[in-house]
C-alpha cells in the first residue's frame, strides 16, 4: 500500500531513485523473479530525483553521510564533512603508524583503511535488544523490545556523537576524538561498547516483565 | 423559481452521485438537452457558421468572443456545455408508484456497491470451481501471469462515477482487495472481461519526453544543451563531445566557482554514472538560488543534455537513478501563529 510520509512534495507514487551503477549493469538472467517484478514496477512508475547527497561515486558512502548529517549543527554541511575528513585522515595515520612500528607476523592484523574501521565499530556499538517504558497499573516498567534495523543504527551513531562531545579534556578536538573512539570501538574497547554492555545488562535484568510486550 | 440554464457551472462538483433527494427530473434534463441543441443552432447562425458541424470548441470560442469576462476564476466565466457535463449524474427514483424499491440490496443503503461486491464474490467462487474441476480431471493449470506492472486498478473517483453512488475509503481498499484476490488464482481467464472494466492500462514506460539530436557546430563537433531548474536557481548546459573534461560555469572553471566538494562531486555524477568523465567538455550558465541549488541545477542541466549522446537503455537508466526528473521540493512558507514553517513560538504556561 502507498503511504505519504507526513506530507512530502512528491506524489505518493514516486519510487526511490537507485544510484548504484552494478545493479543496472547485470544482465536479464541473472535476475530472481522480484527483481523482474521490481524492474517492471520501475518502468512504469516516476521516480524521485536524487538527493544532494546521493552520488554514484566510490567516495559517497550512505552511513558515512548519515553520521555527517548527525554531527551537522544548524546545518552546516561544511564543517561536518571537514571533520570527518578530517576524522578519517586521523584513523589512517594512527593505523599507519602502528603498522610501521608492528613487527612482521602482526602486520596482516592490522587494518589500515578508515572506512572499513568505521563500519566494523559501528557493528561493534549496536545494541541487539533496547529497553522501552510501559505503564501498567500506575507503575512504568522497563520493558525489553526487540530493535529495527534503522534504531540499532542510530543509536550506535548517537552515542558515539555524545560520547566525544561531552567526554573529552577541554582542548582536544573532535576528529582526534572521534578517531580514538572508533579504533576503541573497532576493538570492542571503550566507553560506547561499556554503554552497550550496560544497556543488555538492564534488559537481561528486566527480563521478567518482557510479556508486558504486545507487538 | 430559478430557471437553471447550462450556462453556469454552479453544479460542477467532481464527485458523481446525488447527495440528496433528486433534483432535476428526466423531463427537465430532456428539455434542457432540447434547448442547449438549439441554443447550438442559433449560435452557429449568429456566427455566421455551418450549424451541423458547429463543435464544442467552437462553442467554447463563441462565447468567450460574445460574452467576454475579465474574471479570474475560469469556473466563473460563462460557459455553455452539454447537459450531461453540467448536470451531475443521477440516478432516477428506486422506487415504484406503490413504494416498494425496484433492487433487493435498496435498504443497505450503497446498493450498487454491494451489488458489486456480490458479482464480483461470485466470479471468485466460479474461478474456484473451475480450479476444482481441472484438478479433478487432473488436467494441468494455466499457469499465465497477467502483467501486473501494466495495469493499475481504477481510483475511487473513477469507481463513484461508474457506480454513481459514494463510496467510502474503506470499501474501496475491501473492493480492490477482493479484485486482487480474484487475480491471485490461477484460472482467471474465464473472467478476464470482467476484470478488464475495473483495470486502466498504465502508459508502458515514463519515456514520453521526446530526446533531441545531437548538433553539429563550425569545427563539426557535436553538442547538445539541456536545461535544469531546482528550487529558484536555473541553469542551461552544452556539452560537447571529444573534450577533455574542463567543466566552466559562468565563465569561471569549477574548481574556483565550487569550493565544496559535495557541488563538485553532484556536477560530476551524470558524467560518473554514465562513465564518461574524460570525454566530454562542458560550459553552463547559471543564475538564481544558493550555492547547492546551483549545483543541483547544473546537474538536471547536464543530464538532459547528455540524454542525445546516449542509448534509449541508458537513458532508463539515468531516470532509474533519479537524474532527470525535477526536484519538486520548495521552501515551506511560513504560517501564522508560528514562528516558521513548523516551529511554533515558545510554549508559554502563563
Amino acid at each position: 500500500r502507498i503511504m505519504p510520509v507526513r506530507w512530502s512534495r512528491y506524489n505518493p507514487s514516486y519510487l526511490e531513485p537507485e544510484v548504484k551503477t552494478e545493479s543496472h549493469q547485470k544482465p536479464l538472467e541473472e535476475l530472481t523473479e522480484e527483481e523482474k517484478e521490481q524492474m517492471d514496477l520501475k518502468a512504469v512508475r516516476p521516480i524521485k530525483a536524487a538527493p544532494a547527497t546521493l552520488s554514484s561515486s566510490v567516495f559517497s558512502d550512505p552511513m558515512i553521510s548519515k553520521f555527517t548529517n548527525m554531527m551537522m549543527k544548524s546545518g552546516n554541511k561544511v564543517l561536518a564533512k571537514s571533520l570527518m575528513s578530517q576524522t578519517l585522515e586521523a584513523i589512517k595515520r594512527k593505523q599507519l603508524e602502528k603498522y610501521h612500528k608492528a613487527p612482521e607476523n602482526e602486520k596482516e592484523t592490522i587494518e589500515c583503511n578508515p572506512y572499513v574501521i568505521f563500519h566494523q565499530a559501528l557493528k561493534n556499538c549496536q545494541p541487539i535488544i533496547g529497553l522501552s517504558s510501559i505503564t501498567r497499573g500506575g507503575k512504568t516498567y522497563q520493558v525489553p523490545v526487540p530493535l529495527t534495523d534503522n534504531r540499532k543504527r542510530f543509536l550506535a551513531m548517537k552515542w558515539l556523537i555524545t560520547e566525544c562531545r561531552e567526554n573529552k579534556h577541554r582542548r582536544t578536538l573532535m576528529p582526534e576524538k572521534l578517531s580514538q573512539e572508533l579504533l576503541l570501538a573497532f576493538s570492542n574497547e571503550g566507553p560506547v561498547i561499556k554503554k552497550k554492555h550496560v544497556l543488555h545488562k538492564m534488559a537481561e535484568a528486566n527480563r521478567a516483565y518482557a510479556h508486558f510486550r504486545w507487538w | 423559481t430559478l430557471r437553471l440554464v447550462c450556462t453556469t457551472t454552479a453544479v460542477q462538483r467532481k464527485n458523481a452521485g446525488a447527495s440528496g433527494p433528486e433534483k432535476y427530473t428526466e423531463a427537465f434534463i430532456k428539455k434542457q438537452i432540447e434547448e442547449f441543441n438549439l441554443g447550438k443552432r442559433h449560435l452557429a447562425n449568429m456566427m455566421g457558421e455551418d450549424p451541423e458541424t458547429f463543435t464544442q470548441e467552437d462553442i467554447d470560442r463563441a462565447i468567450a468572443y460574445l460574452f467576454p469576462s475579465g474574471l479570474f476564476d475560469k469556473q466563473a466565466r460563462p460557459l455553455m456545455k452539454h447537459p450531461t457535463e453540467v448536470f451531475p449524474e443521477q440516478r432516477k427514483i428506486q422506487w415504484g408508484e406503490d413504494g416498494r424499491p425496484f433492487h433487493f440490496l435498496f435498504y443497505t443503503g450503497k446498493q450498487s456497491y454491494y451489488s458489486l461486491m456480490h458479482e464480483t464474490y461470485e466470479k471468485l467462487l466460479n474461478v474456484q470451481k473451475h480450479q476444482d474441476q481441472l484438478i479433478a480431471q487432473d488436467l494441468p493449470l494455466p499457469n499465465e501471469k497477467r502483467n501486473l506492472a501494466g495495469n493499475r486498478w481504477l481510483t475511487k473517483i473513477e469507481l463513484e462515477e461508474m457506480l454513481v453512488e459514494k463510496v467510502s475509503d474503506e470499501d474501496y481498499s475491501r473492493f480492490i482487495r477482493l479484485l486482487q484476490k480474484l487475480v491471485a488464482l490461477p484460472c482467471t481467464d474465464i473472467e478476464e472481461k470482467y476484470i478488464q472494466k475495473f483495470s486502466k492500462e498504465v502508459p508502458a514506460q515514463l519515456q514520453k519526453v521526446v530526446i533531441e539530436p545531437l548538433q553539429y557546430d563550425e569545427q563539426g563537433v557535436a553538442f547538445s544543451t539541456g536545461e535544469g531548474k531546482r528550487k529558484t536557481a536555473s541553469a542551461t548546459a552544452v556539452v560537447y563531445d571529444n573534450g577533455t573534461g574542463k567543466i566552466t560555469v559562468n565563465g569561471i572553471d569549477i574548481l574556483h566557482y565550487f569550493p565544496v566538494l559535495q557541488d563538485r562531486e553532484q556536477l560530476l555524477f551524470p558524467f560518473q554514472f554514465l562513465g564518461r568523465i574524460g570525454k566530454h567538455d562542458m560550459v553552463c550558465t547559471v543564475s538564481g538560488g544558493g550555492r547547492s541549488a546551483q549545483a543541483g541545477a547544473i546537474r538536471l542541466a547536464s543530464a538532459k543534455a547528455l540524454r542525445s549522446f546516449v542509448t534509449e537503455k541508458e537513458v532508463e537508466f539515468m531516470r532509474q537513478a533519479g537524474l532527470l526528473t525535477d526536484d519538486p521540493r520548495v521552501k515551506e512558507r511560513k504560517k501564522p501563529g508560528q514562528e516558521g514553517p513548523r516551529r511554533k513560538f515558545t510554549w508559554k504556561k502563563r
